[in-house]
């Protein structure tokens, strides 16, 4: 640590600070401060008129703009649910497989999972609208072989969303079967063999060390993935449009479509902020749940 | 992995071959799955029309064309929007170097009044999902004069806090020593960031690098929302989205499977080249933070 570069420490510090300070930190405090106004987002932010709480009662109201934003919040909540409890399971499991040394093979098996992280989410949602085509697509075509009846995907409202979150594990389970190694990478390969010498089984050994050690990377996960599913937008956008019937009307989707595309900046940041609150209670629900768990 | 390899050689474990059977059945099914949807891209942007229109599915095209991807080229300007999609990763991710290491290394070098708490506030953001910023943003940026044009979708984006975080990291590990010494020798901070601290770090540049060239070809909303119908400046990942509307039935998919592999093509080879960083960088962001 040096001191006494007070002056080189403004200098270097400055582009990144103004830049983050004027283009995020500011606009999240807009968002807050409209949140509270009436504002079209084609006008300037002086045009803005302060409403109170009228934005929220809106969006929590019982006319079209709440049962819209309340569905999405609903479809959000699901979708985030999903995609987290079936990506955190998988990237264990690929990640054991990766990390084990008893068969070759783990770091082309790391590869060819990861290459889809660097696919763009527009190409990723093209090709699955195909992949999803009742007739022509491959899916059903495989699932005939095994005998199961065509479905619907995401034509249908009752597996729209689901199908959804199917192609975004796809797309982020490589990233987080990284993550997996890493957190596995760090458990002492003492403990294994000290359980093995104790007699316990691999199974038992999974149970009393790999997950209890795991928990920090598993925390960390769970929040980059939670994070990264209110982010959807390019399916819902390009194939759905939020449909059919509202059934993949997300967030990021919903709140762009009434902040930009109908210039309710209010509303739309009054949503916006809501998700922000949401967000930030989930993840402290998260920690406090895992610290209660540290002290047991 | 070191360790962990010499863990299991010296393990008596009794390895039955049925486990090492199982196993090596259950990573093969991962890594076709993993695949598949990638590989099916490819097969059918080489099909003809007629195959792609075939019910049941065809697997493999038999007589493999690359019409569909000359079809593309008639709807979309792949020249132009490849060319924009380069600008605008190209031109953000050189500003995000520059300012992340400028303020990764003011962050673990000096000390200064406030710096934990700046360096919260800042890390705060990298939790903050864009959708959170974009109705003010959008505003913001059409008020000064840079909406519709690649400068607006460039701009906003120059510096981020994952890019200081990872840099701090790595920059902290540099000796002072080596630091100290340029300094007796009346080298200017920059300097000294730049010509002495930065090629020691390099491969956390490098990974930084290419998370935030991929991060910014791949990314559509904010190029979307700046945008607004300026097709002159649409980046491909754009373009390619009016592929899907341009027709909607099964006639199009050689068309869109073309234009899916033309846009994965670029993001796909650096990683398969670079790999090694990006997944270094991910394991120190994760194990150290």
């Amino acid at each position: 640590m040096t001191n006494g570069y007070r002056a080189s420490a403004g200098i270097m510090l400055a582009p990144a600070v103004t830049l983050i300070g004027v283009f995020i930190l500011l606009p999240m405090l807009l968002t807050v401060w409209l949140s509270f106004n009436d504002w079209s987002t084609q006008t300037p932010f002086a045009e803005a008129r302060f409403v109170g709480l009228a934005n929220f009662q809106d969006i929590f109201g019982s006319t079209s703009v709440g049962r819209d934003f309340k569905g999405a919040l609903v479809n959000t909540a699901i979708y985030t649910a999903l995609s987290v409890a079936i990506i955190l399971p998988l990237s264990v499991l690929f990640g054991l497989l990766v990390h084990q040394r008893d068969v070759g093979g783990g770091t082309l098996l790391r590869t060819v999972l990861f290459s889809t992280y660097m696919v763009p989410m527009i190409a990723v949602a093209l090709v699955w609208s195909k992949l999803y085509s009742p007739s022509e697509g491959p899916f059903n075509q495989m699932l005939g072989l095994v005998g199961v009846s065509p479905q619907p995907w995401l034509s249908s409202p009752r597996s729209a969303l689901i199908s959804i979150v199917l192609l975004n594990v796809w797309q982020q389970v490589g990233y987080f079967t990284v993550l997996a190694i890493a957190g596995l990478t760090q458990i002492p390969g003492s403990l294994y063999e000290a359980a093995t010498l104790d007699g316990a089984n691999r199974t038992e050994q999974f149970r009393f060390i790999t997950l209890p050690l795991l928990r920090r990377t598993l925390l960390f996960s769970a929040v980059i993935a939670i994070i990264n599913a209110v982010q959807v937008f390019e399916p819902v956008a390009l194939i759905t449009q939020g449909g059919p019937v509202g059934s993949t009307n997300v967030l990021t989707y919903h709140i762009r479509r009434v902040g930009i595309e109908r210039a309710q900046g209010g509303l739309g940041s009054a949503m916006a902020v809501m998700l922000m609150l949401s967000l930030i209670v989930v993840v402290c629900a998260l920690f406090a749940f895992m610290n209660r768990k540290d002290d047991e | 992995m070191s360790v962990a390899a010499g863990s299991s050689s010296t393990l008596p474990r009794r390895r039955p071959s049925g486990r090492k059977a199982l196993l090596a059945t259950l990573m093969l099914l991962v890594a076709v799955a993993s695949a598949f949807p990638l590989l099916w891209m490819v097969l059918s942007s080489l099909k003809t029309t007629a195959e792609s229109m075939q019910v049941p599915p065809v697997w493999i095209p038999r007589t493999p064309t690359f019409d569909a991807y000359e079809k593309v080229a008639g709807v979309v300007n792949v020249g132009r929007s490849m060319w924009n999609s380069l600008v605008i990763a190209t031109i953000t991710t050189a500003g995000i170097l520059v300012t992340s290491m400028m303020a990764g290394y003011a962050f673990a070098k000096y000390s200064f009044p406030g710096r934990t708490l700046l360096f919260s506030a800042l890390l705060a953001t990298m939790f903050l999902p864009p959708i959170v910023t974009l109705i003010p943003l959008y505003r913001m940026v059409g008020s000064i004069g840079l909406n519709a044009s690649l400068a607006g979708i460039i701009v906003p984006n120059l510096a981020n806090a994952f890019g200081i975080f990872l840099m701090r990291q790595f920059i902290a590990g540099v000796p002072d020593d080596l630091i100290d010494a340029a300094r007796m020798d009346g080298a200017s901070e920059l300097l000294i960031l730049f010509k002495i601290v930065a090629p020691t770090v390099a491969p956390a540049i490098a990974a930084l690098a290419l998370f935030a060239f991929v991060y910014h070809w791949n990314s559509y909303l904010w190029p979307l929302t700046v945008l607004q119908g300026n097709a002159d400046s649409y980046p491909i990942v754009i373009s390619l989205s009016r592929l899907l509307s341009y027709n909607r039935g099964a006639m199009n998919t050689g068309l869109v499977m073309a234009g899916a592999t033309l846009a994965v093509l670029p993001p796909l080879i650096l990683f398969v080249f670079l790999q090694r960083f990006f997944v270094d960088s991910i394991v120190s962001s994760a194990v150290k933070g």
